[in-house]
C-alpha cells in the first residue's frame, strides 16, 4: 500500500440540528486519481468543504500526511499544498486569464512584495504561461476572464489551483453546466493532470468518473456506503440500489 | 482612431500614468481660475486619490477616511503651532498620526465584511471626530486649529515664500508628485495584484493562498497614510484646520470624488476631485444651495455613470 | 460627586430609556430595510428629519399632534416608496455598495430641499398640548412626552412584532429576509415585497423625527450626527434583527445617559466606544447572524 496522503478519521459534520454527514473515515493515497459520488443530498460537497477547509469538521479530524489539520484557517492549505477548484465557476472576473494565473501562482513564489513591477518577475510569468498551455488555454491569456466560455473558465480555474504547485488537488464537480463536448475536454485534462499529480474530485455523474478513476468512494445519506475500483462498485448491490432508485445518471 | 492605436495607446498610458499625471499637473494652474483653487485640487486630488487605493482598488467602501485626512491635518498642525515643529518634519507626523488612527480603525473595521464595513468605518471616523473636538486645548475644539502660519520656509537650504501662490502650489506638488509615483508603483506591484484579485473575488484570493484580512488591513493604513499626507498639505495651505475636516460629510465627499472620477482609474479620483471642486466654484456664485446640484448630479452618476468621467472617457477611447 | 442619589441615578437611566427609544425607532427602521433588501440606506437620517418637518408642516396645518403621528409615517412613507421605486430599483444586480452611495446622495438632496423650503434656521416644535409638564415616577418627577416617547416606541415595537411574527405578510418577510429565491419560488412578487419594506422602513424613520421634534430644534441637518448613531446601534445589535436593534438601541440611550452624568466630556465618545467593544468580541453584533454579510 502506497503513502497516505490525506485522511479524514470519524469525521461529522451538523449544520444547526442537520447531520449533514456521520463519522466519515477514508484515506487516500498519494498519486491516485479518486472519486467521490453520491447522489443529491449525499453530503459529497460538505466532505469536500471539510477536505479542502472551507470549513471545519464537528466530530473527528482531518489528518494531512499524518499531521492534524481540521482547524487549519483556509489560506494556509495553499500552503501545505493543498488547492482545489470549486463548484460553482470561481475565478477574478475583471481581470485576465494571464492575471487570474498570475496572481495565483505570485502567492507562492512572491508574495505581497509592494516595490518592484509585477511584470519584473520573470520566473513567475513563465509559470503562469506554462499553466494556461498545460489547460489549453494560452491563445486566450489575454481574454478577460469573465467573457470566456463556461468551460474555458473551469480550465482557468484549475490552471489557478495547480499554481500552488499542489501535492493534492481537489475538484469540485468540474464538469458541472458544462456541455457534452466540454466535459469531454476537462474529463481529458483531468486524466492527463493525473498522471503526475494526486486527486481527488467530487463528482455527480457517476458515468463520468468510471472511465478514468482508479477509486471510487460512495457517500449516501451523510454516510459511507461503498469503496472500490470502479468496477467493485458498478457491482454494489447498495449502490445499484440506492442509485437506481433515484434514476439513472 | 483604430481600436489598436487606442489600445496601444491606453496601454502606454498606463505604463507611464505617474508621469503623465505629474506632467499635467505641472501645467495645471494655467488652466485654472485662480491658484488657490488649483492647490485645493492638488490636495483632495491626492485624498481621494488614496482613498480610492481601498475602495476602487480592494472593493472596501469606507466611509471614515475623512479621520485620515483630518488627522493627519491637526498633527501637521498641532506640531508646528504648538511644538515648534519644523514644517517638513510637522508634515511627517502628520502622516504618523493618521496611521496610527488607520491602523486602529482598520483593525476593527476589518473585522466586519461587506456592507458593514461602510457603516463602521463612518461610526469609528465620527469617534474620532468627537475626540478632537473634545481636546479643546490642543485642538482648538469647535473653533478649529488657528494660526498656522508658515510664510518663509527653507528648502535645502534656500529660502522660498509660501504665501507666493505659485511657489506654494509648486512646493505642495513636489509631495503630491512624489505620492502619486509610489502610489503608482504600489498598484503596478505583486501588493497591488493582490488588491485587485481580493476586489474581484475574496474567498478565490483567500483559496490562493493570500491572508486576506491581513491585506486588508495593509491596505486600509497605507490608505489612510496618503489621505495623512493630503491632509497635511491641506493644513499647510488653509492655515487653519476647520473641524469639519474630521466630520463624515468629508468622508462623503471624497467617496463622490472618486465614483464621479471613476473609481476604477489611477487620475479618476483626481478629476473627481476637480470636477468637485470647480462645480461648488462655479455654483457657489450663482446660488446658496449648490448642495442640491451636488446631491442630484451624484444620485445621476450612481445611476447612469458609475464609471464616473474619466472611467467613461477611457472606455469610450477604447470603444471608437 | 457630591449629591448623587439613587433617585438620580434611576431617573437618568430612566431617561437614557427615553433617549434610547429615539434609537431604538431610527434602528428598526434601518434594519428592517437591511434585512430585507440588504441595502444601507443612508438617506436614513435624512428621511427622519424630513419627518421632523414633515411634523412642523403637518401641524401647522391641523393643530393636532396625533393626526400628525399618523399622517407623516405615511406621507413621508410614500416618499420612500417613490425613492424605491424609482432610483433605487434599476440598482438591484448591482454592485452592493451602489444603492448606499445613491442613498447617500440623496440625503444632500433632502436636506438641500428642506433649506430651501423652510429655510436654514432650526423651527421649535413645541411639546403637544395634554403631553406637557412632568409626573411622579415614584423616584421624581420625569417629563411626562419622554414617558410617552417610551410608550409610544414600545408599543410600536410590538406592533412590528406582532406584524412580523403573526401575520402571512410577516412570514413572508422572514422567509424573504433569509432567501429571497424562496419568495420565487412561491411565485411571490419580490419588488412588491421590497417596495412596501423600504416603505415602511422610511416611515418609521419619519415617524421618529416627528417625535423626537419635541426634543429638540428642527433643523435640516438634524439627520446627520442621527444617522452615525443608527449605524452604531445597528451594528452592536446586529444588521436585520428587531430584538437586537431594541436591545442596542436602550442599550446606546443609557451608556450616553450614564456617561452624560459622570463623564460629561465623553459622552458624545462613550457609544462609539461601546461599538468598538461589540466589533473586538462580536463583529456580527450582538443578535447578528454570523453569516449574514457574506
Amino acid at each position: 500500500m502506497s503513502e497516505i496522503i490525506l485522511a479524514t478519521r470519524n469525521v461529522g459534520k451538523t449544520f444547526g440540528g442537520f447531520v449533514a454527514l456521520k463519522d466519515i473515515s477514508i484515506e487516500f493515497e498519494r498519486g491516485k486519481l479518486t472519486a467521490i459520488i453520491g447522489p443529491n443530498g449525499a453530503g459529497k460537497s460538505t466532505y469536500f468543504n471539510i477536505l479542502s477547509g472551507a470549513f471545519p469538521p464537528t466530530t473527528g479530524q482531518l489528518l494531512f500526511q499524518g499531521r492534524d489539520i481540521s482547524a487549519l484557517p483556509q489560506h494556509k492549505f495553499a500552503n501545505y499544498g493543498i488547492a482545489k477548484s470549486f463548484q460553482i465557476t470561481n475565478v477574478f472576473p475583471k481581470l485576465s486569464a494571464f492575471e487570474n494565473v498570475r496572481v495565483a501562482v505570485q502567492a507562492r513564489k512572491v508574495g505581497l512584495n509592494p516595490w518592484r513591477n509585477r511584470d519584473g518577475y520573470a520566473e513567475v510569468n513563465r509559470r503562469a504561461h506554462e499553466l494556461l498551455a498545460l489547460v489549453g488555454l494560452e491563445a486566450r491569456a489575454d481574454r478577460t476572464a469573465q467573457d470566456m466560455a463556461h468551460g474555458e473558465q473551469r480550465a482557468l480555474e484549475i490552471a489557478m489551483a495547480l499554481a500552488a504547485e499542489p501535492v493534492l488537488l481537489l475538484l469540485d464537480e468540474p464538469t458541472a453546466g458544462m456541455s457534452p463536448e466540454e466535459t469531454r475536454v476537462m474529463m481529458d485534462l483531468i486524466q492527463r493532470l493525473s498522471r503526475d499529480r494526486t486527486i481527488i474530485l467530487v463528482e455527480h455523474k457517476m458515468k463520468l468518473v468510471m472511465g478514468i478513476c482508479e477509486r471510487i468512494i460512495v457517500l449516501h445519506h451523510g454516510e459511507l456506503l461503498a469503496d472500490g475500483t470502479p468496477d467493485e462498485v458498478r457491482t454494489n448491490a447498495e449502490v445499484k440500489r440506492v442509485y437506481l432508485g433515484q434514476g439513472r445518471h | 482612431m483604430t481600436t489598436n492605436t487606442a489600445a496601444s495607446l491606453i496601454a502606454f498610458g498606463k505604463r507611464h500614468r505617474a508621469a503623465l499625471a505629474i506632467g499635467f499637473l505641472l501645467i495645471f494652474p494655467w488652466l485654472m481660475p485662480y491658484e488657490a483653487l488649483a492647490v485645493n485640487i492638488l490636495v483632495l486630488g491626492l485624498y481621494a486619490v488614496g482613498f480610492n487605493l481601498l475602495f476602487g482598488y480592494t472593493g472596501l467602501l469606507s466611509f471614515g477616511h475623512a479621520a485620515f485626512l483630518g488627522s493627519g491635518a491637526y498633527g501637521c498642525g498641532i506640531a508646528l503651532v504648538h511644538f515648534g515643529v519644523p514644517w517638513f518634519a510637522s508634515i511627517l507626523i502628520g502622516v504618523l498620526v493618521s496611521v496610527f488612527f488607520a491602523a486602529i480603525m482598520g483593525f476593527l473595521a476589518i473585522r466586519t465584511r461587506g456592507i458593514y464595513f461602510a457603516m463602521v468605518t463612518l461610526a469609528l471616523s465620527q469617534c474620532v471626530y468627537y475626540l478632537f473636538y473634545q481636546a479643546v486645548n490642543l485642538t482648538g475644539g469647535e473653533n478649529g486649529l488657528r494660526g498656522i502660519n508658515l510664510s518663509e520656509i527653507g528648502i535645502l537650504g534656500f529660502s522660498v515664500n509660501f504665501l507666493n501662490p505659485t511657489t506654494k502650489y509648486y512646493v505642495i506638488l513636489a509631495f503630491v508628485a512624489f505620492a502619486l509615483w509610489l502610489f503608482s508603483r504600489l498598484l503596478a506591484s505583486p501588493f497591488g495584484a493582490v488588491l485587485e484579485a481580493i476586489r474581484e473575488n475574496e474567498s478565490r484570493a483567500r483559496a490562493c493562498g493570500y491572508d486576506v484580512a491581513r491585506v486588508k488591513f495593509i491596505a486600509f493604513v497605507i490608505s489612510g497614510a496618503f489621505c495623512g499626507l493630503a491632509g497635511a498639505l491641506k493644513a499647510l495651505h488653509l492655515s487653519i484646520v476647520p473641524i469639519e475636516t474630521l466630520h463624515y460629510l468629508t468622508s462623503g465627499q471624497v467617496v463622490m470624488m472618486a465614483l464621479l472620477g471613476g473609481m476604477n482609474t489611477f487620475f479618476g479620483p483626481f478629476v473627481g476631485a476637480a470636477a468637485f471642486l470647480l462645480l461648488e466654484d462655479v455654483l457657489t456664485t450663482m446660488t446658496s444651495h449648490w448642495q442640491l446640484v451636488l446631491g442630484a448630479v451624484f444620485v445621476i452618476f450612481v445611476l447612469f455613470f458609475p464609471k464616473g468621467i474619466w472611467g467613461s472617457a477611457l472606455a469610450w477611447m477604447v470603444r471608437k | 460627586m457630591s449629591g448623587l442619589t439613587l433617585e438620580l441615578l434611576l431617573l437618568q437611566i430612566v431617561t437614557g430609556v427615553a433617549l434610547g427609544s429615539v434609537f431604538v425607532l431610527l434602528a428598526i427602521g434601518l434594519s428592517l430595510i437591511f434585512g430585507m433588501l440588504t441595502i444601507v440606506n443612508f438617506a436614513h437620517g435624512a428621511f427622519y428629519m424630513v419627518g421632523a418637518y414633515m411634523g412642523v408642516f403637518l401641524y401647522g396645518l391641523t393643530k393636532n399632534f396625533w393626526i400628525c403621528l399618523v399622517l407623516v409615517p405615511l406621507a413621508v412613507g410614500t416618499i420612500g416608496l417613490v425613492v424605491e421605486r424609482f432610483l433605487v430599483r434599476p440598482l438591484y444586480g448591482r454592485n452592493i455598495d451602489d444603492p448606499l452611495l445613491l442613498t447617500f446622495g440623496l440625503g444632500y438632496v433632502f436636506i438641500e430641499s428642506i433649506r430651501i423650503l423652510f429655510g436654514l434656521n432650526g423651527i421649535p416644535f413645541s411639546t403637544p398640548a395634554g403631553l406637557r409638564g412632568a409626573v411622579d415616577i415614584g423616584i421624581g418627577y420625569f417629563p411626562l412626552y419622554r414617558l410617552f416617547l417610551i410608550g409610544a416606541t414600545g408599543m410600536l415595537v410590538l406592533g412590528l412584532w406582532l406584524f412580523i411574527e403573526k401575520t402571512k405578510f410577516g412570514l413572508i418577510i422572514r422567509a424573504g429576509a433569509r432567501d429571497p429565491e424562496i419568495l420565487k419560488v412561491l411565485g411571490i412578487d419580490v419588488s412588491k415585497i421590497w417596495l412596501l419594506v423600504f416603505g415602511i422602513g422610511t416611515g418609521i424613520a419619519g415617524l421618529s423625527g416627528i417625535l423626537a421634534a419635541p426634543l429638540q430644534a428642527v433643523t435640516p441637518e438634524m439627520g446627520i450626527p442621527v444617522l452615525a448613531e443608527a449605524f452604531v446601534v445597528t451594528v452592536v445589535g446586529g444588521m436585520g434583527s428587531l430584538i437586537g436593534a431594541v436591545t442596542a438601541g436602550l442599550m446606546v440611550g443609557i451608556v450616553v445617559a450614564m456617561t452624560s452624568l459622570f463623564m460629561p466630556e465623553m459622552a458624545k465618545v462613550s457609544i462609539f466606544l461601546l461599538m468598538a467593544l461589540v466589533l473586538l468580541v462580536r463583529p456580527q453584533g450582538l443578535f447578528g447572524r454570523a453569516g449574514l454579510m457574506g
